[in-house]
């Protein structure tokens, strides 16, 4: 469909400097960051025994049966977290697309704090509310009396899709959410005008217009939980379910055979960029061009008219807001409790808050980290945001012109972050780190630019089908009343892609906050954020010093995305 | 338009270029006789013994540390082979007796015969080469809940007993060191026949973690009673919590001992200096490192708190020989796999 309409029309941007030097800086910022040194790590899969050039290890993990069962469970636990993900947020995402209601910004600011989380604090979360020995437990026993735990959830395969649905839903529903607000109602009033019952409606019109922005959340979302495996072990019991990332950080980290993980690793990404290619492929295939409404123009519904809808939105909220509110209220409820006795009774206290803060002093250790942590997560989230918005929308404006293979292609490498296991990553920081030694301006700024990289893909995903979406004409139009290229690309494109900018800045906003990894290594430990002092405070035995730092987190992140969502949309009023 | 995008390309790639520019001249200034460390995350951490160890070693010696937290376990090792053609670091802490044998084939570290080994017991000297010279060390143990557990295993086989059913975190040898030392402890405890106490214990285990941090938290959130971590473990429940709830307990047949060591690189242009912070951490560094670490010190005239009573010492300190375990580490982990995940 859109090869009809495309290729001849979009000639004229084609051949515009402007478009082909804006993906300049994304391009130059992932080869020297990311391309460079992974391709480095990769090459050492092709070292033999002997040290020279062999294909050996990659035909010995090839034809063992265990890697073939393992990436079948990688594959079949990322296919059902994502399809539970996206069908957990559709109807979130219809219902933040259709009606209007007050708390309405901060339900969305709440459902995007799961995505701030590290991965343990994800798994205490909801042992501690879903648990044996957990709240939701623990209410059932005194309920029924019984000794034994009632709801037995966790450590098996179901907890691992429910955890991934937590992580993952708010990818679903902020995607798909801003690509609906923007698509016009009157086709799908015209077809109830003719009849059309509501359902059939969504059905035929709404989701096939809906697919390129389903299918941009799946595949952030597939590439989430391919490459998740603390939380899989964990909530999953054990090694029945394991994943090449596990595999992969076995021979990287505890077995010393770099070798060995560049191999697994070089599969794992052969096998991730097919599936990507794949979607890319399809996602391009059903781009439509068509009107844009943005949310201000249209006038949302305040309650569901049938009464059916009235009943179901209402108990899916609910249920929604105990499935995002429980695990979150279970890091909250431990961060105020302290033990009082030896058989596990507590009471309330502000004691880890105030020991977080330095108010307290505690025997032996400088407590009063929490606050500049605090601070320096914010600007560097901040910045990571504003740049990888900038990055990515160039990147997108290039992209979304032809569709050749060489565009493809380079859609496929900006993807390229989240397609590679971070321990693989992490070996590669090694090596920038090597490069640059020394001050601590610098430190900071390869920080901030691997925060980049890493987010990037969130924000093109964010912004590419909204941009595909762009109807040509409205190019064309300004280019003929003698706007210039870039003139139209700032006063005409982007003012349309504000909604989609700033889910995809909200986005990369949380990865900054959450992004232990790269900072860790490239900073050599001078820069010491939120998640890093929550893994130490863990690693030193304090988990309710954790959970409260976590509180402190998912506060910061809900006052945060709380204005950003007033901030777009204020701006159309 | 042409020059709009140019100017655009070259800030990009003209700002790390002017930082790294300012970098050079931070360096210049610092005129100082200093060393680098490398060290695992919980020695570098605001709560581990790093901001206690470095000020009092600068303020003794006038020597700059500049300590750097380079990953855990095997990720130190990792990292200084990568590093090899551009060496950073002047020590390295922490590599544990585990990795022994892949440090000394590695041939980085300097052999070193410090004078203050001499304080040290025989037992803990795990590096025949003094490549790695130990500067503290634990015993892996199942640390119990006392709120639950009455009746204490003594032994590796009494945590196969139907009554603990679904009642034991491990953690997976795969991805922690934890994890790896109870694989290694059950090869010490039962030889060829390893295998078999795993087959007989999975009935009994809840969940099997990732890490120590994700299986310790489960633990104390009260999902089971019993949990594999150190002997040491109940130190900080006291020391901090002022609790005696969480106990370890010590097999008649001994515990599987981790000793961690640090080193000094070849290539350190510093070499004297590296000595004197070694020294230093055989000897006045030690009760410090103990109580941050929550690790016993390797120094025997070292005096710790009476929170320690808490950490119960083993008569048997079980240990593997290096090479065996270089030997069959990955044949372990894949028969432990096919074992678990079945």
């Amino acid at each position: 469909m859109r090869q009809g309409k495309g290729s001849g029309t979009y000639g004229i941007l084609d051949m515009s400097r402007f478009y082909h030097a804006l993906s300049t800086p994304a391009v130059v910022l992932l080869t020297f960051l990311f391309l460079i040194p992974l391709s480095i790590i990769l090459s050492k899969a092709f070292v033999g025994i002997d040290r020279g050039f062999s294909l050996e290890r990659l035909a010995l993990l090839v034809t063992d049966a265990y890697t073939w069962r393992i990436l079948r469970f990688t594959l079949v636990q990322a296919l059902v977290s994502t399809v539970v993900s996206v069908a957990l947020g559709l109807p979130g995402a219809y219902v933040l697309a259709t009606y209007r209601f007050p708390g309405k910004r901060i339900i969305k600011a709440i459902c995007t704090i799961p995505f701030v989380l590290p991965s343990i604090l994800v798994v205490l979360g909801f042992v501690i509310f879903y648990g044996n020995n957990g709240i939701v437990n623990n209410l059932l026993r005194m309920i029924s009396g019984s000794e034994e735990p009632p709801l037995r959830i966790l450590y098996t395969f179901g907890a691992v899709i429910l955890a991934h649905a937590f992580y993952n839903f708010p990818i679903a529903l902020g995607l798909i959410s801003s690509f609906w607000e923007q698509l016009p109602s009157r086709y799908g009033q015209a077809a109830m005008t003719m009849g059309a019952k509501r359902f059939t409606v969504f059905r035929t019109v709404t989701l096939p217009r809906l697919v390129p922005a389903i299918l941009s959340a799946s595949t952030l979302i597939f590439l989430f939980c391919f490459s998740s495996f603390a939380i899989i072990l964990v909530l999953g019991g054990g090694p029945r379910f394991t994943t090449l990332e596990v595999e992969i950080y076995r021979r990287a980290r505890m077995t010393m055979d770099v070798e060995g993980a560049a191999a697994l690793s070089l599969l794992s990404i052969a096998v991730t960029l097919l599936l990507v290619a794949l979607h890319l492929w399809a996602q391009r295939a059903m781009a439509h061009q068509e009107e844009m409404e943005s949310p201000g123009q249209r006038r949302l519904e305040r309650r569901p008219e049938s009464r059916m809808a009235r009943i179901v939105l209402p108990l899916y909220a609910l249920t929604t807001a105990l499935f995002v509110l429980g695990p979150l209220f279970g890091i909250i409820y431990r961060s105020v409790q302290v033990p009082v006795s030896r058989s596990g009774d507590s009471e309330f206290s502000l004691r880890w808050y105030r020991q977080l803060f330095g108010l307290e002093e505690v025997a032996g250790s400088a407590f009063s980290v929490a606050g500049s942590a605090i601070i320096l997560s914010l600007i560097i989230a901040a910045v990571t945001a504003c740049l990888s918005l900038l990055f990515a929308t160039m990147l997108a404006a290039r992209l979304r012109t032809r569709s050749g293979s060489k565009e493809l292609t380079m859609e496929l490498f900006a993807m390229l972050p989240m397609a590679v296991s971070s321990v693989v990553v992490g070996l590669g920081y090694y090596l920038v780190s090597n490069i640059f030694p020394g001050s601590r301006s610098l430190r900071t700024a390869l920080v901030v630019l691997a925060h980049v990289v890493i987010a990037s893909p969130f924000v093109l995903r964010s912004i590419l089908p909204e941009f595909r979406k762009i109807p040509f004409s409205y190019t064309q139009a300004s280019l003929t009343l003698g706007a210039t290229v870039s003139q139209t690309f700032r006063k005409v494109e982007l003012p349309l892609l504000r909604s989609a900018m700033a889910t995809g800045a909200a986005f990369s906003f949380a990865i900054s906050m959450g992004e232990i990894n790269a900072t860790l290594v490239l900073s050599d430990s001078n820069l010491v954020t939120i998640p890093i002092v929550m893994y130490r405070l863990i690693g030193s035995y304090n988990f309710a010093g954790a959970c409260a730092l976590g509180t402190v987190l998912i506060a910061v992140c809900a006052v945060v995305f709380a204005i950003t969502e007033s901030i777009h949309r204020s701006r159309y009023v | 338009m042409k020059k709009h995008c140019l100017s655009l390309v070259l800030a990009v790639l003209l700002i790390p270029a002017t930082i790294w520019a300012g970098g050079k001249s931070e360096q210049s200034e610092d005129a100082r006789q200093s060393i680098t460390v490398y060290a695992y995350d919980s020695f570098v951490s605001e709560w581990g013994p790093g901001p206690l160890v470095v000020p009092a070693f600068e303020k003794k010696t006038g020597i700059a540390v500049n300590l750097v937290s380079a990953g855990n376990g095997g990720e130190l090792l990792s990292r200084l082979v990568l590093e090899r053609n551009r060496p950073q670091a002047d020590v390295v802490i922490g590599i544990s007796d585990e990795l022994l044998s892949e440090t000394v084939a590695s041939d980085l570290l300097l052999p070193y015969e410090s004078a203050a080994l001499s304080q040290v017991p025989a037992f803990l000297h795990f590096d025949p080469t003094y490549a790695l010279l130990p500067f503290n060390y634990g015993n892996y143990a199942f640390v119990y809940d006392s709120a639950k557990v009455t009746e204490v295993p003594r032994s590796l086989d009494d945590l196969l007993d139907p009554r603990w059913s679904k009642s034991i975190i491990l953690m997976d040898p795969r991805t922690s060191s934890v994890g790896m030392g109870l694989l290694e402890w059950t090869v010490a405890a039962y030889g060829d026949a390893w295998l078999e106490w795993w087959k007989k214990v999975k009935p009994n285990v809840l969940t099997i973690a990732d890490g120590w941090s994700s299986g310790y938290g489960l633990f104390t959130e009260g999902e089971a009673p019993l949990v594999i971590s150190y002997t040491t473990s109940p130190v900080y429940h006291v020391l901090y919590e002022d609790s005696d709830r969480y106990r370890a307990v010590v097999f008649d047949a001994g515990n599987m001992a981790v000793i961690e060591g640090a080193g000094i690189l070849r290539s350190s242009r510093n070499i004297d200096a590296a000595k004197q912070f070694i020294d230093f951490l055989l000897t006045e560094a030690q009760a410090d490192i103990a109580v941050a670490n929550i690790m016993y010190p390797v120094n025997q005239t070292v005096e710790l708190p009476a929170a320690f009573d808490f950490a119960p010492k083993p008569q048997v300190s079980l240990m593997l020989e290096s090479e065996r375990i270089a030997k069959n580490r990955d044949t372990w982990l894949t028969e432990w796999v096919e074992v678990m995940s079945k």
